[in-house]
């Protein structure tokens, strides 16, 4: 039954908070270019009207062009499972850690540069390509990350170390947790086509990496995959401020009125970062992509730093 | 022929080596009719097969004794024949049958194209006996046995490298095979010779204890550089990225599917068997290896346009991962840390299985692209997928399990392998937590550069607009071809989402290797695999993941049904910028999709580009652009190049001074040589 | 208090990293600025900390004198240098950036090998200041071997002060304070006589790089 509910509770949040997102970054992306911008939900309004329109598919393309929208959106949220938006419910034996979230996601990239390949398109050829790059580069970083911070509980289960960073109050004012951190926050940046990496607004062939391979999707195929790039991107803001800024230890009560309050903070902590991840966003231009080795080597020594520290510390 | 303990998988076992000798000669009696000879060669060789998976699967999971077969003992001294098949053996030996009978039925087909153009008899000879020698390699229980089996496996493998001998670069490949698997034999050999000056004895269950120390660690690097050669490890890979394309394909399967892990199993039959794993540093280098292979072997994979050559590049990664379990296994048992070693090794065989899996149906699928397209070349290819679409789905499987992504079987081996470098973390001293921290990081830069790699080896020949005429006339291939790369395909999602029972087999050999099992703490039945050290939290179901996969994309089908109402389609091209005739050559080639990362790894690969343009009236439209690129072989270069010099000028030198062509001069070194020896004999 | 001085020890680290992966002259000075000013609050904390336990104020003092000088005046003074000479971009490296920033890891954990081993300071959560502090002087150095223009091997030569301070500082809670303003005073002349010297090559050689200086052989 926990199991149930947790998993209604994980994809309910998820899949309704994730466009969510994407509209306050435009919002305050927005502001600080003295613009009005569109409304925070607009990004509901579009993925309405693409379900409802009708699709465009290019005659090169295979099947594999038809279900990467549906593969690509399901693995984001199968690794949102992984995650929880809330400690307070703990499923029982629920399977899957941090090296199996890894790679789920990397079941919908795989597919996504491929079906960019499908339509013969010179766009999607370049996109998946640029792709590949910049996604090998960051991975090595992603997971020394995740083993760094899963060192203390000595698991590599998500539960398990939130649980851990709960005991430590504040994990912040620490050596190792600072610099992996900081080593998330660049990943997250990468990960989610965020600006110094990739450009989400443009349509201009020197810039574009996610908007490349996706240019031939319309319809509902569109929308599948952007609420899947929405939801990915939710999942890594969750995986930073669940592990990184724990709240639940400072919730007293229980019952269903914690996980509610538990949630409503999480709710504030996720505004929180994308408030942050706009900031970077209209703060830096858009790198050249050969300059994009230059943050994954950042995000490298962050997390192999954060490593190290660990050790020096003597546990 | 006496043989001691006659159990059921003895006889089996012994009918497998009967049926695959029965094969070889069947197809010389055959040799005349070439359809019949390759029909009845095969299904003799899966019947054999059978016989093989079955004596395997009851060893394995049965039968807990060493069943020991002399089948030969001559009065001359130290040569006999004699079979030990214990759960080592026995693991191989299934990898061996299973990839056997799907190669077999693939080969029904896939031989049909040499009808009437090549020796077929000939050919099934070879592949039998090849089969047969490989299978000998994984019982003998004598290292003098070992040895004339192993030479006989190369010497078998050589030939079916140069069988399409017409080319000259498959000669070439032959030759570099021959040499590299003969300069590696050469050091197994001196290590047979230390260990026999020791205890007298070249049999393989006796005792090392007699050997002292700093021979053991002779002994390991001999090993180590005798088998990595076979193995294909960097820097001693050169031969492999060679070899595999000149193969027919079955053979290919074959090779990288099971021939190069034979050196795996000298290395767990020789170290940790024989010698027994007593020093840190071994495990060491093994990792250090292993992770060097690893990176190294996707990298230059990605810069292959040769599906052979790209998948050969790919065994020596797999290779490296399959090492780095080793060499944690290694390292913990030196540390008598005895659970990590099991699992470790665990990880690092089912590995190894996997990987005859995976491997053997690429280069099965690469078989089958060139059976239907007669190109080998992906630049060439494109589009495939709507000519063949059960190889292309088949190809998608395998390429989905290489690069380790849920819910196939690649995944479970390198999460095994991740969990073992994990726990090395923890209790890992100074050096050995940041070895295995980085070999984390190479497993993951191989992981994704692997995905990259296969986007591109699939993408780029079976999606898309084809890109040359070949793929216009391609069909698809023979349905015993398919059937083949089937079986494989099956077993890959099979092992994928259910590990466990696959890794109670493997936890079996192991443990009887270490002494420890790991399946107790190993909870959850068929579905879910525990993270072996009993925290509830820490584990993987793939089964569950692939059913919430499942569920999401009915959730989403049916949600869209509701808002979105009926699924309008409307066919139209592809963007084309308003320029309306889009056509093949404007889509990404494969160079095109791995220069990204050729640039930013050029301190590998030393690319070179040449652009020819030829100028029309206007600069604008000229009338060709001739675009080249090319890679260095750092290896090659630097490595070998060097060495070669060397070498040449001293023969060129001994040519002068000591081969003077006289011969007198000769007698006077045997006369010298004589003297030498009894003064030696005298003195000593 | 212990934490926080752990994390301004990985953040003064990671300043130097930064230092490295940077190409701009301005970002050299401003991460110099930064990483001073990370080393002033350290020995700000510690100058309370101590203050307050045995009552002695020559690490505030210190303390005032860094946010003085490293802070305000040597910016400061290499902002006008940096006015006055063309090159405003590091473009050719010996090594390319990831290489350089990948070598900056081997030596932090080279230091920790080589200091895990040294008696006396093996000692838990000094030992991760020292280390930190140690490959901070290594990486200055790197940074001087790294750089070709003058004012990089002017930052490099503060990094390294830098790092012989903050060594000094968490190891041993300070020098005695005469030590210190030795330091200082050496550095500034350092500087003004590095900065002269900046003008002069400029001038001589129409460029600052450093190795227009092999020119000067006979």
């Amino acid at each position: 039954m926990a199991n149930v509910l947790y998993a209604v509770i994980q994809i309910f949040v998820i899949i309704m908070l994730a466009p969510l997102v994407n509209g306050i970054i435009k919002k305050v992306k927005a502001f600080t270019q003295k613009r009005k911008g569109a409304p925070v939900l607009q990004m509901y309004f579009d993925l309405l009207k693409l379900i409802k329109k009708s699709v465009v598919v290019s005659d090169v393309s295979s099947w594999i062009f038809k279900v990467t929208p549906y593969i690509v959106f399901s693995s984001a949220v199968a690794a949102a499972l992984l995650v929880p938006v809330t400690t307070m419910i703990m499923p029982v034996g629920f399977a899957g850690d941090i090296i199996l979230m890894v790679y789920i996601l990397a079941l919908g990239r795989f597919f996504m540069m491929l079906a960019a390949l499908d339509t013969g398109s010179t766009f999607g050829g370049m996109g998946a390509s640029r792709e590949a790059m910049i996604s090998s580069l960051i991975e090595p970083s992603i997971l020394i990350t995740l083993f760094t911070v899963a060192l203390i509980p000595n698991s590599t289960s998500v539960y398990q170390i939130m649980g851990s960073m709960k005991a430590a109050d504040f994990p912040l004012i620490h050596p190792v947790y600072i610099l992996t951190f900081i080593a998330m926050l660049v990943i997250i940046i990468a990960e989610t086509s965020r600006i110094p990496v990739d450009d989400p607004a443009t349509h201009l062939e020197l810039t574009m990496v996610h908007e490349a391979m996706i240019l031939e999707y319309s319809g509902r195929n569109l929308a599948l995959i952007e609420l899947g790039a929405a939801v990915k991107q939710l999942v890594f803001i969750t995986l930073l401020v669940n592990i990184f800024i724990p709240h639940d230890q400072f919730i007293s009560i229980a019952g269903i009125g914690a996980v509610a309050i538990s949630l409503l903070i999480y709710l504030i902590k996720v505004i929180f970062v994308a408030v942050v991840i706009a900031i970077v966003e209209v703060s830096t231009v858009k790198l050249r992509l050969f300059s994009i080795p230059n943050i994954a080597a950042l995000a490298f020594i962050l997390s192999f730093l954060g490593f190290l520290q660990y050790f020096i510390l003597g546990r | 022929m006496q043989i001691n303990s006659l159990s059921e998988q003895g006889t089996l076992l012994i009918a497998a080596i009967t049926l695959f000798l029965l094969a070889a000669f069947a197809a010389l009696i055959l040799i005349k009719s070439h359809k019949l000879c390759n029909i009845v060669s095969n299904v003799i060789c899966i019947i054999a097969a059978f016989f093989g998976v079955a004596a395997s699967v009851i060893k394995i999971f049965i039968d807990n004794t060493s069943t020991h077969i002399n089948i030969f003992t001559s009065t001359i001294p130290f040569i006999s024949i004699e079979i030990e098949f214990d759960k080592l053996s026995a693991f191989f030996v299934l990898c061996l049958s299973v990839l056997v009978i799907c190669v077999s039925i693939y080969s029904i087909g896939y031989i049909s194209h040499y009808y009437g153009k090549r020796n077929v008899g000939l050919f099934n000879f070879l592949y039998s006996t090849f089969i047969l020698s490989m299978l000998l390699v994984m019982i003998s229980s004598n290292a003098i046995f070992f040895f004339f089996a192993w030479e006989a496996m190369s010497f078998v493998s050589y030939f079916l490298v140069v069988f399409e001998s017409e080319h000259v670069e498959n000669q070439k490949a032959g030759k570099l095979y021959i040499i590299m698997t003969h300069i590696g034999t050469a050091f197994l050999l001196i290590a047979f010779m230390i260990m026999f000056s020791y205890t007298g004895s070249f049999d393989l269950r006796g005792s090392s204890t007699a050997i002292p120390e700093f021979a053991k660690n002779i002994m390991f690097v001999l090993f180590l550089i005798g088998f990595g050669t076979k193995a294909g490890v960097i820097p001693v890979h050169i031969w492999l990225p060679r070899a595999h394309p000149a193969a027919p394909s079955n053979v290919s399967a074959l090779m990288s599917g099971i021939m190069i892990k034979t050196a795996i199993y000298g290395l767990l039959r020789f170290v940790l068997c024989y010698l027994h794993v007593e020093n840190t540093w071994w495990g060491i280098s093994i990792l250090c290896i292993g992770i060097i292979s690893a990176v190294l072997g996707v990298a230059y994979a990605l810069m292959e346009h040769n599906i052979k050559r790209l998948l050969a590049f790919h065994s020596v990664e797999n290779i490296g991962i399959i090492l780095i379990g080793l060499g944690v296994g290694f390292i913990a048992l030196a540390q008598k840390n005895e659970f990590l070693g099991a699992l470790a090794i665990t990880a690092s065989l089912l590995h190894t299985f996997n990987h005859t899996l995976f491997k053997g149906g690429l280069f099965l699928g690469a078989g089958s692209i060139q059976y239907a397209t007669h190109t080998k070349n992906i630049e060439k290819l494109g589009g495939l997928i709507k000519k063949m679409p059960i190889t292309a789905l088949l190809v998608l499987c395998f390429s989905l399990a290489i690069c380790a992504i849920v819910p196939f079987n690649g995944f479970i081996s390198e999460w095994l392998t991740y969990q073992a470098l994990f726990a090395n973390i923890i209790p890992g001293e100074a050096g050995i937590n940041i070895l295995s921290i980085l070999s984390v990081a190479a497993l993951a830069l191989a992981g994704a550069l692997a995905a990259a790699c296969f986007v591109k080896l699939f993408g780029i020949s079976f999606l898309g607009r084809s890109r040359s005429a070949a793929v216009e006339n391609a069909k698809e291939v023979p349905v015993t071809m398919n059937i083949g790369m089937g079986i494989l395909a099956l077993m890959c999602l099979a092992i994928g989402l259910f590990p466990t029972l696959f890794i109670r087999g493997v936890d079996k050999v192991v443990s009887g290797m270490v002494g420890t099992s790991i399946i107790n703490q190993l909870q959850g039945g068929f579905i879910i695999a525990f993270y072996p050290l009993s925290i509830s939290g820490n584990a993987i179901s793939p089964l569950v993941i692939l059913g919430a996969i499942v569920g999401v994309i009915l959730l989403a089908i049916f949600v869209i049904r509701i808002i979105g109402g009926k699924y309008i389609e409307r066919k139209y091209g592809t963007w084309d910028c308003g320029f309306e005739s889009l056509d093949s050559k404007m889509q990404y080639s494969a160079t095109g999709f791995s220069k990204p990362l050729r640039i930013v790894l050029k301190i590998l690969y030393r690319p070179r580009r040449e652009v020819e343009i030829e100028e029309s009236a206007s600069s604008y439209f000229p009338t060709s652009i001739k675009y080249k690129v090319s890679t260095e072989q750092i290896f090659e270069k630097y490595f070998y190049a060097p060495i070669l010099r060397v070498l040449k000028s001293l023969s060129r030198k001994v040519k002068f001074s000591v081969q003077t062509g006289s011969i007198h001069a000769y007698l006077v070194y045997i006369f010298i040589a004589v003297i030498v020896l009894m003064l030696y004999n005298r003195l000593v | 208090m212990s934490d926080f001085l752990d994390v301004l020890s990985v953040l003064i680290l990671l300043s130097s990293f930064i230092l490295m992966a940077n190409k701009r002259i301005k970002s050299y000075i401003q991460t110099f600025r930064i990483q001073s000013a990370l080393i002033a609050l350290t020995a700000g904390i510690m100058g309370i900390d101590i203050l307050s336990k045995e009552g002695r104020f020559d690490v505030l003092i210190v303390c005032v004198i860094i946010i003085a000088m490293k802070v305000i005046y040597i910016p400061h003074l290499l902002n006008k240098a940096y006015t006055n000479v063309e090159y405003k971009i590091e473009k050719d490296f010996f090594l390319n950036i990831p290489i350089l920033i990948f070598v900056c890891c081997m030596i932090v954990v080279f230091c920790y090998f080589s200091i895990s081993n040294t008696g006396g300071i093996n000692l838990g959560i000094i030992n991760l200041r020292v280390v930190n502090s140690v490959s901070l002087i290594l990486i200055g150095l790197f940074f001087m071997i790294s750089r070709k223009k003058a004012i990089g091997q002017i930052i490099g030569f503060l990094v390294i002060e830098n790092g012989l301070f903050i060594t000094a500082m968490l190891a041993t809670q300070g020098m005695p304070f005469i030590v210190d303003i030795g330091i200082f005073i050496d550095m500034l002349t350092a500087v003004l006589i590095l900065g002269i010297m900046v003008f002069k090559i400029n001038e001589k050689f129409d460029s600052i790089d450093m190795n227009e200086l092999k020119n000067l052989r006979g």
